[in-house]
């Protein structure tokens, strides 16, 4: 077990766990404390992660509706990449990390998701990414937070 | 075959593993691929850093997440095939386009906060 990984580790919960306090303190459509999406700043189109600060901060506030209207992809996709981030840390923690050719310590099963699927979702994010900037109607619902005000 | 138990790596018709003694005719290693048609060597794997190329698209807002999710696919993709090779080199790519899009939001953020702070000083200054 290379310790540089546990560093990496340890630096990456601190960073989330920071994240998620801020996140649940400040509002980021009013506060300021977070920066605003580059893309939208410098285009003025939403990005597939437009929204996704703002959806993080109500889900952690408990309010799922309006968490979806600022970014449903990000709702949608939270339960994967949480499992996915659980359990890599458990790997690295336990010495059993996936750069092992040898299969040790029972583990928390690895998510293999077939290649298909992988381009499939890369290619539903860039589709919502086009889909929430359109002036179309039930697609601008999906422009961060028009669901609140339709 | 490899041990389910202890990893180490035994003639395909022996009954217990040489190094922990575990039955290995019992129970057949579990293939950790449910895939239908995929077979791997038990415990291989190479990360596709799928996970991180998600979180740099969606939540550092820009494009470099997502030459990383192409990479993840094709990591898996190869593994698919059997190309380990194939596999690693898209996955030091994957990690690559991780990083660089973690680099591009954290020179966002630094750039934001130098922005602020200048902000802030020049109002104190125009108050006074």
């Amino acid at each position: 077990m290379p310790i540089r990984n546990h560093r990496m580790l340890a630096a990456m919960a601190v960073a989330a766990a920071a994240t998620v306090v801020m996140l649940r303190v400040f509002d980021p459509s009013t506060s300021g404390v977070f920066p605003p999406c580059p893309v939208h700043y410098l285009t003025g189109w939403y990005c597939p992660g437009c929204g996704s600060l703002r959806a993080l901060h109500q889900l952690l506030h408990g309010n799922l509706r309006a968490a979806w209207a600022m970014n449903p992809l990000t709702v949608l996709l939270l339960p994967f990449l949480t499992y996915g981030l659980a359990s890599y840390a458990l790997d690295e923690i336990r010495g059993s990390g996936m750069r092992s050719s040898v299969p040790a310590r029972p583990r928390l099963p690895q998510l293999f998701l077939p290649a298909v699927w992988i381009r499939a979702l890369c290619a539903a994010i860039i589709l919502f990414g086009i889909a929430r900037n359109l002036p179309i109607h039930p697609l601008n619902l999906l422009a961060p937070g028009a669901m609140l005000h339709p | 075959m490899f041990c389910t138990q202890c990893g180490a790596n035994n003639a395909d018709n022996s009954a217990v593993c040489a190094q922990c003694g575990r039955n290995l005719q019992a129970a057949a290693p579990p293939i950790p691929l449910q895939t239908p048609g995929v077979v791997l060597p038990p415990g291989v794997a190479v990360q596709n850093y799928l996970v991180f190329a998600i979180l740099a698209t969606v939540f550092c807002c820009l494009p470099a997440g997502i030459p990383a999710i192409v990479y993840a696919a094709q990591v898996n993709a190869k593994l698919q095939a059997g190309d380990l090779a194939g596999a690693q080199a898209a996955s030091n790519n994957a990690k690559l386009w991780c990083f660089i899009s973690l680099g591009l939001g954290l020179g966002i953020v630094v750039i934001y906060g130098i922005l602020v702070m200048v902000g802030i000083i020049s109002g104190i200054s125009h108050s006074n």
